[in-house]
């Protein structure tokens, strides 16, 4: 079926999260820019091809190797340690032909020192703690030795359980935007500029001579040559990596930002196909004490937006039904093959059709099917990808709203202002260019009368300037007059 | 009746248009035939010497601040030292012009009065633009904006020959420039005025323009001013000279008096200058407007009476109903006895509230209070902070109360709570009264949330402003607090300062690589010293990691309390944690970027290993660093 991918691309997917996003996206960068040809398709869209590595050796050593601290404990001498570890390794590794770890001595004076070291890089990794099978934790993304693939259970190759396509999405979108290549010297030039320290460390982990790298991963689809959303992704991603950011803390804005704009994209092109013109709201409650009519209004917003998936779904099968084609095929003879061969080539689906032969029965179980498979992963796009970038929370109630976190506010504020500008000005930019309303100026253009309460919202922007101000992210000068500041403003 | 009593009234927390403050206290003056309360604002000189003859090439003057900073009156002083017309000043008007002869020569005032040497500058007053500027929304006069043009260019024309004198709040003065006809010259100006006012600037290189922010003068020392106007006004002597009797107002039994007698005291002053310098070391302003108003309300206050401040007429009702004492000076002083909005609503006692003085307390404190008569170490101080005290301690109604709460007799929980009103009062009472000997033992700024608040002004405010050293075991508190935040871990250690990372997460909340120790002690350059800045009134933290490269942390007293309370106990108060931690951490990063200038100018040979320092913690909380090589 071709349904949700027709409409998104291949694919939005829910269970792989904004990090693991980023990751896929950075094999996949990685890759294209070696063969130099980053962010640009070539004329040639939708035909992306790339490999990933695999990096099996890094892998077994830090995700799937529990024995290091007792080793340390039961085994008093440094050789002793050694060769009981590689003698366990030996059977233990997962995925490797002849697995022969000896390569660590040349690093490391001691197995204290390869265990101590293990254990930090282990502390610094994504998914660590999580239940997630070892195929699938990751190194933080210090240098291209640390980037490799999702695999499956056996670590043979990558089954889309985590790395379900949405990088690459991501990827495309950034191929398809006006200032690609001033985004591609960013990226780039910021990848560079990063502590080669830490990639090095984790190049002693592997075998200088680990190249075992998976098939060619093609098939990435994105349905759009341009969408206002990419562009707005690609300008923020711009804006944070021209900060003054220290080190990697740059990534997490990074990863917020993908999520936010993955967000956007699938809620922006439901309206589009919805044909509704009003522009997107996001309306966000700053956690307050007590229930407010913003948290009431935020949750109701968040309810109608989280439909307007399925509501697309539903529309683009319509849209078919009332196409002149199908409207042709049913007044003639033949009519269910004909709507047969409709369904095949535009939403790929038909041929395990088993019901009577009837277009009206036919579509009418496309209708159930794509539901039922839109509501399995592409449907919780928007409450996950928003739960875990910190728009989305249930906290202090039972139902979810709006209601942004500290770390997705930075996030904002660092892709917004290069230097600092008035508070109100900061809320009229979130509202314009991402649909997000604080304020009660915002929310009197987006609001009913009825649903509009200009103290409740008053109270809701005082609320973000004290936790802004917490944050050490505002400079109010008296009443009626306060500066949001970024403080990793670039001297240029 | 008293004049004086119903005139300090409009000082006080009533409902009035505050565009008018200033001309409605001078004219309420004139009508009534009294002297306003005034007093020589810190910034006056400065503001006069620009007009002055100190000044031969007088430039524009921007006076700026929150309500109640005193602006139009400044202004005013430099009407009338230019010697501008008091009836135009007395007129509606908020923009006025006058005339004043500056030299020729622009370098210097010359000895001779001989007119050719003297040039006409033309001196616009905007004395309060927020009135003369259209309402938000509608559109400038046509006359108005060209004004403001003509002013966004004298302040970039070396030879402009009329100057400004604008008076604003800081909010409109940006709403206002931001509203005018986008010139070159008003881009220009806008941009000055907000570099001027969020980075704390009085001028700028090329820019004709001295820009005066009155909300960065200290509370403290306009406190000191006003207290002492206030206390002094002839309108106290004339009530006492009446010689009144007993229940008659300003008799003995008169709240007002007893209220007026203690604000006299040097405890109860220098318990209040305390609160106002700590908030200045919080970073929050007291305009003056709200001093007065605090002074006022602390003398007059009453909950029971009209606008919860008394009347003359009021006085004898008070003392027949036997409430005189809840016009206590020491619950007025939090706006006690105004209704909760109208507190809130107060700029000075949303300040005061923020110490929970009254709410804080310590098992000493209450102790004390609860079971002091009776107990052989606190029964004196019972007996001479809240026996003794007729007007403010025990009355009959604490002591029955009391005695129903030990007892227990009452299952009613309203009196209960009666009693703990009596207890926040009595704690409140307590902070005014005990003196500064008994300081140490009674744990006085165990009132307050900020434990360490007295000793941030004694120990390291006072003592820095001698020019002298901030004991050892004080700094080495601050470190070790330091040192907890920037690793993550219970660190013990003090006299290094430990900067860690985690590897890929500066703001990280376990930081296990060591980058780098800090001598505390003077070593090679390095150091960490606390000192004070006289040009921002700041406390700093300084780290040198040489002569000429360190880093300065704002060390406010929230900050401090927040490292004390840290260092000693290892958690942390959630009230104020995060907003400190967020500090804290940036101020890591800033450290570590020092660092790392330091070491781009060392010429170490390139390395063949990478050397990582991992940090643990031995079972006493001692640092146990660990070298890892690692041979890529």
């Amino acid at each position: 079926m071709w349904v949700d991918e027709a409409i998104w691309g291949h694919r939005l997917y829910d269970e792989q999260l904004p990090w693991f996003v980023f990751l896929e996206f950075l094999n996949v960068f990685t890759h294209e820019d070696d063969k130099g040809r980053a962010f640009d398709e070539q004329g040639k869209p939708n035909e992306l091809k790339y490999r990933a590595a695999h990096r099996l050796y890094l892998r077994n050593i830090l995700f799937n190797n529990p024995h290091l601290p007792e080793i340390r404990l039961s085994y008093p001498s440094d050789s002793n340690r050694w060769d009981e570890w590689m003698r366990r390794m030996k059977s233990a590794a997962t995925g490797l032909n002849h697995p022969e770890f000896g390569f660590l001595k040349d690093h490391f004076h001691s197995f204290d020192d390869f265990c101590e070291v293990a254990s930090l890089v282990r502390s610094t990794s994504l998914e660590v703690n999580s239940n997630k099978r070892w195929t699938s934790k990751f190194v933080f993304p210090y240098g291209r030795d640390c980037l490799y693939e999702d695999l499956d259970n056996n670590a043979s190759t990558n089954d889309r359980r985590f790395f379900g396509r949405t990088g690459e999405l991501l990827y495309l979108m950034l191929c398809r935007t006006h200032c690609k290549r001033e985004l591609m010297a960013a990226l780039k030039g910021r990848l560079a500029k990063a502590d080669k320290t830490w990639n090095s460390v984790i190049r002693c982990l592997q075998p200088t001579s680990d190249e075992d790298m998976s098939n060619e991963r093609a098939n990435a689809f994105l349905p759009y040559a341009n969408h206002p959303c990419f562009d707005d992704l690609a300008d923020d991603w711009l804006a944070t990596l021209r900060l003054n950011i220290p080190g990697f803390d740059v990534f997490p804005h990074l990863v917020n930002l993908a999520g936010l704009h993955l967000l956007k994209y699938q809620l922006s092109v439901s309206r589009q196909l919805l044909g509704l013109s009003t522009p997107l709201n996001l309306l966000c409650e700053m956690v307050a004490p007590k229930k407010t009519l913003v948290r009431e209004v935020s949750c109701d917003l968040y309810q109608s937006n989280n439909l307007l998936p399925a509501q697309a779904v539903e529309t683009f099968i319509t849209n078919i039904e009332q196409s002149d084609d199908w409207q042709r095929a049913i007044a003639e003879s033949g009519a269910f093959e004909k709507c047969r061969r409709i369904l095949k080539e535009k939403a790929r689906w038909g041929e395990d059709y088993d019901g009577s032969s009837d277009a009206g029965e036919l579509i009418s179980r496309l209708r159930q099917d794509a539901m039922k498979r839109h509501r399995q992963h592409v449907a919780n796009i928007h409450r996950n990808y928003g739960r875990e970038i910190g728009l989305v929370s249930k906290r202090g109630t039972v139902k979810l709203r709006y209601a942004p976190t500290d770390a997705l506010l930075k996030t904002l504020l660092f892709a917004n202002v290069e230097k600092r500008i008035e508070l109100h000005q900061f809320l009229a930019r979130l509202h314009f260019r991402y649909g997000l309303v604080f304020g009660d100026k915002e929310a009197e253009q987006v609001l009913s009368k009825d649903e509009f309460d200009k103290k409740a919202f008053q109270g809701n922007s005082r609320r973000l300037e004290q936790r802004l101000g917490s944050l050490g992210l505002l400079r109010r000068l008296s009443d009626g007059c306060a500066y949001v500041v970024n403080p990793h403003h670039a001297e240029v | 009746m008293s004049h004086w009593l119903r005139f300090l009234r409009h000082y006080g927390p009533v409902p009035r248009n505050d565009n008018m403050y200033d001309e409605t206290i001078q004219r309420s003056a004139h009508r009534q035939g009294i002297a306003p309360i005034e007093f020589e604002h810190p910034y006056q000189h400065l503001i006069a010497d620009s007009f002055g003859r100190v000044t031969a090439d007088p430039v524009s003057v921007i006076l700026t601040g929150t309500a109640g900073d005193g602006k139009t009156h400044l202004c005013r002083q430099v009407w009338k030292a230019l010697k501008g017309s008091e009836d135009d000043w007395a007129s509606d008007n908020p923009y006025l012009t006058i005339r004043f002869n500056y030299p020729k020569d622009r370098t210097t005032w010359p000895e001779s009065e001989e007119p050719s040497l003297y040039r006409s500058v033309k001196i616009h007053f905007i004395r309060d633009l927020s009135g003369w500027a259209p309402q938000q929304g509608a559109d400038w006069d046509v006359d108005k904006e060209v004004l403001l043009q003509k002013f966004c260019q004298t302040l970039f024309n070396p030879n402009a020959e009329e100057i400004f004198l604008i008076a604003a709040n800081d909010g409109q003065l940006v709403e206002s420039f931001r509203r005018l006809k986008d010139t070159e010259e008003v881009r220009r100006a806008r941009q000055v005025f907000e570099d001027l006012l969020v980075e704390d600037q009085q001028e700028q290189p090329g820019v004709r323009l001295k820009f005066f922010n009155l909300s960065r003068a200290s509370s403290a020392e306009l406190f000191d001013r006003a207290i002492e106007k206030f206390l002094a006004h002839p309108g106290w002597d004339e009530l006492k000279q009446r010689v009144p009797g007993e229940s008659d107002v300003f008799g003995l039994n008169c709240p007002i008096r007893r209220n007026y007698e203690l604000l006299c005291t040097p405890l109860v002053q220098a318990r209040l200058r305390a609160l106002l310098e700590l908030c200045d070391y919080n970073g929050l302003h007291v305009p003056v407007r709200q001093i007065l108003l605090l002074l006022t309300n602390a003398v007059l206050g009453h909950p029971d009476v009209g606008q919860h401040l008394m009347l003359p007429s009021d006085v004898p009702k008070v003392i027949a109903a036997g409430t005189a004492s809840r016009a206590c000076l020491y619950n007025n002083i939090f706006g006690a006895n105004l209704s909760d909005i109208r507190r809130q609503s107060v700029t000075i006692f949303d300040f005061l509230e923020r110490f929970q003085i009254g709410y804080e307390t310590s098992n000493r404190i209450d102790n004390l209070l609860i079971f002091g008569e009776d107990d052989e170490n606190l029964g004196v101080y019972f007996d001479t902070l809240i026996e003794k005290d007729k007007f403010c301690g025990a009355d009959d109604r604490f002591y029955a109360a009391k005695h129903e709460y030990i007892e227990g007799t009452s299952e009613d929980e309203e009196k209960d709570n009666e009693f703990l009103r009596m207890l926040v009062a009595q704690r409140r009472g307590l902070f005014f009264k005990i003196p500064k000997e008994a300081e140490f033992e009674l744990n006085l700024w165990e009132l307050t949330v900020f434990r360490f608040a007295g000793e941030y002004l004694d120990e390291v405010v006072d003592v820095l402003r001698r020019g002298a050293v901030v004991k050892r075991p004080l700094v080495s508190r601050l470190v070790k607090g330091l040192n907890r935040v920037f690793t993550g871990m219970l660190i013990n250690s003090d006299r290094e300062l430990y900067l860690a990372t985690s590897g890929n997460y500066s703001q990280a909340k376990v930081s296990r690589i060591l980058v780098e120790r800090v001598s505390v002690e003077p070593s090679k350059g390095e150091k960490v010293i606390l000192r004070f800045d006289p040009a921002s009134g700041r406390v700093l933290l300084s780290v040198f990691f040489a002569p000429d490269n360190s880093v300065d942390f704002n060390l406010t007293l929230i900050r401090y309390e927040f490292l004390s309370r840290i260092a000693m106990e290892g958690a942390l108060p959630a009230s104020f944690s995060k907003e400190c931690y967020e500090d804290l951490l940036a101020f890591k990063s800033r450290l570590i970027a020092a660092y790392s200038k330091r070491q781009a100018q060392e010429e170490a040979p390139p390395s063949l290993t990478i050397s990582l320092t991992l940090l643990s913690l031995t079972k006493q909380g001692n640092p146990d660093p660990r070298a890892v090589e690692i041979v890529p």
